[in-house]
């Protein structure tokens, strides 16, 4: 097999950056062997600056002067800032994987834009550009020639979107009920099995490393409703923003509404229902797929044929999140 | 039972059958002809269990034979449901006689389970609403008004 040199631009190093970093020092000669490419980084762009290097950057030493907050002291460390690298650097696929501002959108927004307009593949794990501006991205992709997957943005691992266009064409998507938010989902696990108050529930996973220091993003239901949209757009095509989604958190659930659920043998789940286009905590039977412990997310699908398929999984971490972007970089090749 | 059915050949029987088939004994039949191309049918009957009236009403169903209304020991029939849900807030502060009795005007409040962890703080209050499946919209609808009107952080079913 002949193989097709593919250079990749990654916006963004951080948890997700570096996971992608080592999964593809992992997963090199896989993909050689079995797809025929061969997955070079050109350029790794951070916020203050990049490291561009278009014969493939060494991504062993990079991660290691990541790891020590030293990236700075890469030889190819320049202050050029991402969308210079943009303009300047011809790479097959641009991976944005910068964090999401769901106001704004960007930076994401206008990296994701130049990209595809300078005719590169995107593709993304940041929620807030497609959760705001998803039909008009999808528009300058399709007037460009070009793919914009976005896999990773809901669920983090969970293989959602993808399972809708390669395993369910022919179905029609009637319902989705999801468990998006991993942070919301172990402080709600945690009040309900140690009985323990929602602030006590989420210093605990600050300790563990599940949630922010700053937590409402997850806990207040925005990066579930920025899911919401997603999904909504891709799956059931609405066409709808974030600003449509109705968002109730789960901040003023008490310890007593936990355990009078517990008593009627229910539990309290933050739930993104998709076709309410709304996130809310609701009551659900402790026997229910979307049952889900720790900082697990479930998706819900009910289809026309299919009937219901529920999956379970990781939506965060930067390894678990990279098998998605994987998937799309390689259904782009495809 | 009130049903409509075409006036063809054969359409009284078979709407019939379904009865019988399922253990009814049929006492009457109320057959009024008219001009329309529907006839108005109103059979009455003894039936052991509700299991015998959803199977009748499966196979009425199956031949596309309308049932219009359901009399059920002279009173309207429905199928009914449950909504579970948990109010978050001063529930019991804010006149709970009346939160239970605006739900009542569209359902029927059949069980209420309350935690007050103690006056000044939220209390947490679990009701179950009996209804008419028909009647889920308005039911919503006042559910949510009063969540609006008295500050209550609502928290639903999956099916609600």
């Amino acid at each position: 097999m002949k193989l097709k040199i593919v250079k990749l631009t990654i916006i963004g190093f951080g948890g997700i950056g570096k996971g992608v970093a080592k999964v593809l020092l992992k997963k090199k000669g896989f993909i050689k062997r079995n797809y025929g490419v061969d997955l070079n980084i050109s350029a790794i762009c951070e916020i203050d600056g990049s490291i561009i290097d278009e014969n493939g950057i060494d991504l062993k030493e990079t991660l290691e002067l990541a790891e020590n907050k030293k990236l700075k002291k890469h030889k190819n460390w320049s202050s050029i800032i991402a969308l210079d690298v943009i303009k300047k650097i011809k790479s097959d696929i641009v991976l944005e994987l910068t964090p999401s501002d769901i106001k704004s959108g960007q930076p994401g927004l206008k990296h994701i834009k130049e990209s595809l307009k300078r005719g590169m593949h995107v593709v993304t794990s940041n929620k807030a550009p497609l959760a705001l501006k998803f039909s008009e991205l999808q528009e300058i992709a399709k007037s460009n020639r070009v793919k914009l997957k976005y896999e990773a943005t809901v669920a983090g691992a969970l293989p959602i979107i993808n399972l809708r266009k390669h395993a369910l064409q022919i179905n029609k998507i009637e319902s989705i009920h999801g468990i998006l938010n991993g942070t919301s989902n172990y402080v709600l696990t945690k009040m309900a099995e140690e009985g323990v108050s929602m602030d006590a529930a989420l210093k605990e996973a600050q300790e563990v490393g599940i949630a922010e220091a700053d937590p409402g993003y997850d806990i207040k239901g925005i990066d579930t409703g920025a899911k919401v949209a997603i999904l909504a757009n891709s799956l059931m095509n609405m066409k709808v923003s974030f600003n449509d989604i109705e968002i109730t958190g789960i901040e003023d659930i008490t310890p007593e509404a936990i355990e009078l659920a517990k008593k009627h043998n229910c539990v309290i789940k933050l739930i993104g229902d998709v076709n309410r286009l709304e996130v809310s905590p609701r009551l659900i039977p402790v026997n229910h797929p979307l049952n889900v412990s720790g900082a697990l997310n479930a998706v819900m699908i009910h289809a026309d044929i299919a009937k219901n398929i529920t999956i379970v999984g990781h939506g965060a971490g930067g390894i678990e999140t990279a098998s998605s972007l994987f998937s799309d970089i390689l259904d782009v090749l495809s | 039972m009130k049903l409509s059915l075409k006036d063809v050949p054969g359409s009284l029987l078979r709407a019939l059958e379904p009865v019988s088939i399922h253990g009814g004994n049929i006492l009457s039949v109320l057959h009024s002809r008219g001009e329309k191309e529907l006839v108005s049918v109103q059979i009455s009957f003894k039936i052991k269990d509700q299991l015998a009236l959803d199977l009748i009403k499966k196979d009425l169903k199956k031949q596309n034979i309308r049932v219009s209304e359901i009399l059920l020991e002279g009173k309207r029939y429905y199928s009914k449901k449950t909504l579970s849900f948990i109010l978050i807030g001063h529930v019991i502060d804010t006149d709970i006689r009346n939160t239970v009795d605006r739900i009542n005007e569209i359902g029927l409040v059949s069980d209420i389970d309350v935690v007050m962890p103690s006056p000044e703080k939220k209390s947490s209050v679990m009701m179950n609403i009996d209804f008419d499946d028909k009647r889920i919209k308005k039911l919503n609808k006042i559910i949510n008004e009063i969540c609006k009107e008295k500050k209550f952080l609502l928290i639903r079913s999956l099916e609600g």
